[in-house]
């Protein structure tokens, strides 16, 4: 197999990059609808968010926005990599890195919604 | 230097920033990486940002009212256009991917980035004039 074809990106990452791009597509558009249409000039406040996270529907959408945004986006940063025509090795390497980054971003967002859910029990 | 090439290389990189001999269909590409690109790092910093509801409500309030100057209002403007471009970009090219508007790509180019005007000028009327 040729350098070319091993730089390739598979059917399955590709198949994550397209469904997440459709989550992302509809949930984006509730996230913008809520933080920039319905709040007060474009931005919510601290106790506007606690708020809107005491809905138990809200951490579960943004965890799950969270997961699916920051797949997408690496998955998508991936193929931007891949058209500079890296060598093998060093593609295997952003591949890890990538797995790591992403999986600290989405442990990093989870903890944040945990967060933000315990300060709105104690209102 | 051999610009244009086919196989995969760095210097294709550059191709993005020449606008000569460009079609539509590589307008369409050169735009979905550039916001993919600018997308990506605004989503880094609104993660980072976001450190500031963890530190309490004066932390996160006073970053807020920072938000609200006009000069991050307006670059928060291009990361509004860029994600309706990008998404509706991104729909031509599931739309294609699954045999769909092949033919009409060109069209189905056109419209959607005419939805996309629309959109971006909504959120920006919104942003800048609404209550």
């Amino acid at each position: 197999m040729n350098k070319v074809l091993q730089n390739q990106e598979r059917t399955g990452l590709w198949l994550i990059k397209i469904g997440s791009g459709v989550v992302v597509f509809f949930v984006l558009a509730i996230h913008l609808v809520v933080n920039h249409l319905a709040a007060p000039e474009g931005l919510l406040l601290y106790e506007d968010v606690v708020n809107y996270y005491r809905n138990p529907i809200v951490p579960v959408m943004e965890v799950i926005f969270l997961i699916v945004v920051i797949s997408h986006a690496l998955a998508g940063f991936r193929s931007i990599l891949m058209d500079l025509n890296l060598p093998a090795r060093l593609q295997r390497w952003i591949d890890a890195l990538l797995m790591i980054v992403g999986t600290a971003g989405i442990v990093y967002g989870t903890w944040l919604v945990v967060v933000i859910v315990s300060r709105g029990k104690g209102l | 230097m051999r610009l244009f090439q086919d196989r995969p290389s760095w210097r294709n990189f550059l191709r993005w920033f020449i606008p000569l001999k460009r079609k539509t269909g590589s307008w369409a590409f050169v735009l979905n990486r550039v916001t993919a690109l600018g997308l990506l790092f605004y989503l880094c910093l609104h993660l980072v940002m976001l450190y500031q509801l963890a530190q309490g409500p004066q932390a996160y309030d006073s970053f807020i009212a920072f938000a609200k100057s006009p000069i991050i209002k307006f670059s928060e403007m291009f990361v509004i256009a860029g994600g309706i471009l990008h998404g509706l970009n991104g729909v031509r090219i599931i739309l294609n991917s699954f045999g769909i508007g092949v033919r009409r790509q060109k069209v189905l180019f056109y419209s959607l980035m005419t939805i996309a005007a629309v959109g971006i000028s909504f959120f920006a009327y919104r942003m800048f004039f609404g209550a």
